[in-house]
């Protein structure tokens, strides 16, 4: 008699394709050239596979057979190896839980923009104009029509961390709306999020493929590419490069979470997730370089027609001040007539001094940004620059949803599994706790929609994952190494797979992949030790840009509660457990001599 | 005598040069970029292209002032190659005053339109420097064209979450009375088959039956 039926992907297709999809996610496109872009270029690629071979895929693989082997989520699957570790499972949820909070936040954002793509004109590609009707909104004026737009009627962002307001209520619609879809996803479980993933795991390679296309045909597109791929081999030599390209590789898989335990556990129990993890793997690492070609496209253009408008703009400055014919000057010689009417005039070119604006192109090349900067602002003011910039704007917003709503799939999947295997909540119908947890994350999640609220989502963007993740897999991958044993492990992946593991992978596990996330860690430390407070970038109105600020007292500690609390589950447990135990021990004992008395 | 007529004759487009001096209190700077706008179309500025600005600005400050504003009003001066000139603009009652910087604006604001299309330019590429145009208003629609779609994708996926919610309920009914129709069916057949045999109900007979179905 069959105890528990557990839901099983309908074929290995869809388990691919749901790692797939989870692991290729926003940081792909956001992340990946910015370093590579910062890096090195085409350099960046030397450490970037180094360590996908030494650290990415050997991970990766242990916690598909983890997952396959013990089939439960992430706390009862390390409980199983040892009763004092399910707080490893229990931090990866609590991880799982303060991504899903924020992730979703990007998608509402996407919705935003993607809705406001359907106008004549895209509503970030001119200033709106003020009450008086004598010219654009000053905020505006000061930074670009892209930075008012995401910070003023996207974000409608307060000057500091500080001031609070009230919530967006477009951006509280669209959170909903991201919510709804992930419900509509996930309800029920693997039957259903097995269906979706077809789609979200390969429509944004449709979408890359036709920017491609798109982007190598812009006006100096190919400028931009050459230029950034062009190796800089002198960037290797620097330490922050190689630690850059093991943490881009470590989060970048999604190791950690505990989502790829809860995928794999919904596997056939002899299902060859070797190869499946050494296909998702380059996966990754290939839709990353892809991004990053069409990425330094989009730039090459951005930077060229910036370029050329600085040029137009000098132009008419010079020919407005010098009352010269329009045919005098043109986009090729205006460095010349510069010199020409500074040698000719040098009292009236002196006056133009303020106003005359050196015009570079690799200063314009050499701009990276990353993160929500690159994806909202520096993107979307590319496209108002393409003709058509409507359907293009459509067509990269959906990217970026499916993207998101891909990742999050195997985020809320991370919560939910480990919680279903608690007899409490399974007699819970499925639909009914899906329910639950989407509906307690949205209102949470709500608190990102005030006009703080960006600066909440920095907070639990750079320190809410990042540092506990790199905790939680070292001790998965010491545990398994040491604790349970290379030969247990060995033995285990044989009798699913039918073969043994080679000698590169037990040398992996045992040895390279724990001595790099050790060093990782140590880095990690040492970087918040010695990097003082915290700072993130606030939005001067005034102004028009960002300034660095300190975050407060209180928003320190916040900082120090999320590191704390999901490191921390691990040992509490433990402890926890320890406890019990002995409880116990001590009440056998004492029925023991209760029996031996009474026999 | 002829001397006289000479001066008399010279006398006006002097006078009328030493009105249109930039530092005059209406003359206004006027900037052309016709190359720029109409690229290969583009006229070249001429005498003809001249009068008709002055015809213009006549019929703009015909139509403001309601007073009888000619050619000979609009007095120009200073132009450059870049196109771009002085004007002063002299009240028809009195040909040696000028109409003030105020008149003058107001007028080029409300006709703005007429003259940047009878040189079929913009705001942008014919400047009035100092005079800035009114921005049109903004098209301000009633339901901000982002909630439809907004609405329309919304409710899309609460009618999916509501199928699917709705199918589930219906197979977990369909399962249970499924399972209640197999007990009964089962029930019945042993009470049959006992009496088919015997004739008389021997319960004995039937709990074995019961027995032997695990």
């Amino acid at each position: 008699m069959e105890k528990d039926v557990r839901d099983n992907w309908e074929n290995p297709t869809q388990f691919i394709l749901a790692c797939v999809s989870y692991a290729v996610g926003l940081g792909n496109v956001w992340r990946f050239p910015y370093l590579c872009q910062m890096h090195g270029g085409g350099g960046f690629l030397i450490p970037y596979f180094l360590m996908l071979l030494l650290e990415g895929v050997p991970l990766f693989y242990m916690e598909l057979a983890i997952g396959q082997k013990m089939r439960l989520g992430s706390i009862g699957a390390w409980t199983a190896i040892s009763p004092y570790l399910g707080g490893l499972g229990l931090a990866s949820v609590v991880a799982s839980l303060y991504l899903c909070l924020y992730y979703n936040i990007i998608n509402a954002w996407s919705f935003w923009y993607l809705f406001h793509s359907f106008q004549s004109t895209l509503p970030w590609s001119v200033c709106p104009i003020n009450s008086n009707r004598t010219g654009p909104i000053e905020e505006c004026e000061r930074a670009t029509p892209t930075q008012y737009f995401f910070y003023r009627e996207t974000l409608n962002i307060s000057s500091s961390i500080e001031e609070n307001g009230s919530i967006h209520t477009g951006q509280a619609l669209c959170l909903l709306l991201a919510w709804g879809i992930t419900y509509l996803f996930i309800v029920r479980g693997v039957k259903s999020t097995g269906k979706v993933v077809y789609f979200t795991a390969t429509f944004p390679y449709v979408v890359l493929f036709i920017y491609l296309i798109r982007g190598m045909t812009l006006h100096g597109a190919v400028n931009g590419v050459i230029y950034m791929f062009t190796p800089k081999m002198e960037e290797l030599a620097k330490p922050t490069t190689w630690i850059n390209a093991a943490t881009q590789i470590f989060f970048s898989l999604g190791l950690g979470f505990g989502s790829l335990i809860a995928f794999s556990s919904y596997n056939q129990y002899h299902n060859n997730f070797e190869r499946q993890a050494i296909i998702v793997s380059l996966i990754n690492s290939g839709t990353s370089i892809f991004a990053a070609i069409v990425t330094f496209a989009i730039y090459g253009f951005k930077a060229t027609v910036n370029y050329e408008n600085c040029l137009e703009r000098t132009r008419t400055l010079l020919l407005n001040a010098f009352s010269l014919s329009e045919d005098s000057i043109n986009m090729d010689n205006v460095f010349e007539w510069i010199e020409k009417l500074n040698t000719t005039y040098p009292e009236q070119f002196a006056e133009l001094y303020g106003k005359l604006e050196t015009c570079d192109l690799e200063q314009e090349l050499n701009t990276a940004v990353e993160g929500t900067g690159l994806a909202f602002i520096v993107y979307s003011e590319a496209i108002t620059n393409m003709p058509l910039s409507q359907l293009w704007s459509v067509l990269y917003f959906i990217m970026l949803l499916l993207l998101g709503m891909g990742s999050m799939l195997g985020n809320v999947t991370a919560i939910i599994t480990p919680l279903r295997d608690f007899k409490v909540v399974s007699r819970i119908s499925s639909e009914l706790f899906n329910g639950i947890v989407c509906l307690v994350c949205f209102l949470l999640g709500l608190g990102f929609t005030t006009t703080s609220g960006n600066y909440w989502f920095s907070i639990f963007n750079d320190y809410g994952a990042t540092f506990s993740l790199l905790f939680i897999v070292l001790i998965e991958i010491i545990t398994v190494s040491y604790y349970y044993g290379i030969k247990r492990f060995e033995k285990d992946i044989e009798d699913m797979l039918g073969h043994r593991p080679n000698w590169y992978w037990k040398i992996m596990w045992a040895g390279v992949s724990p001595l790099l996330l050790i060093a990782l860690f140590l880095f990690y430390i040492v970087s918040y030790i010695q990097g003082g407070t915290p700072t993130y970038q606030a939005w001067n109105e005034d102004l028009g840009k960002s300034e660095q600020a300190e975050y407060p007292l209180f928003g320190q500690a916040f900082i120090g509660l999320l590191l704390v609390s999901s490191v921390s589950c691990v040992p509490l447990t433990a402890l926890y457990v320890f406890i019990q135990k002995r409880k116990q021990a001590h009440q056998h004992k004492q029925q023991h001599s209760v029996s031996t008395v009474a026999a | 005598m002829l001397g006289w007529v000479f001066f008399l004759l010279c006398l006006p487009p002097v006078l009328a040069v030493q009105l249109c001096e930039s530092d005059a209190p209406g003359a206004y700077k006027v900037r052309l970029s016709i190359r720029t706008a109409l690229g290969d179309k583009a006229y070249d500025w001429n005498e003809h292209e001249k009068f008709l600005f002055r015809a213009t600005m006549a019929y703009a400050m015909r139509l403001h002032k309601q007073q009888e504003f000619g050619v000979s009003n609009i007095i120009v001066c200073r132009e450059s190659p870049r196109v771009s000139f002085w004007f002063v603009v002299t009240s028809p009652l009195n040909s040696s005053a000028l109409v003030d910087k105020g008149d003058v604006e107001r007028a080029v604001s409300k006709s703005r339109h007429r003259i940047n299309s009878a040189f079929l330019l913009s705001d942008s590429s014919l400047e009035f420097v100092g005079i800035y145009p009114t921005l049109v208003a903004p098209v301000a629609p009633d339901t901000p064209p982002w909630l439809i779609v907004f609405g329309v994708v919304i409710g899309l996926v609460g009618a999916g979450i509501v199928f699917l919610l709705v199918s589930t309920m219906m197979e977990k009914r369909r399962k249970k009375k499924e399972k209640a129709g197999e007990h009964e069916e089962e029930r019945v057949k042993t009470v049959e088959n006992g009496s088919m045999t015997d004739g008389v109900y021997n319960t004995t007979f039937s709990d074995d039956e019961r027995f032997t179905e695990m």
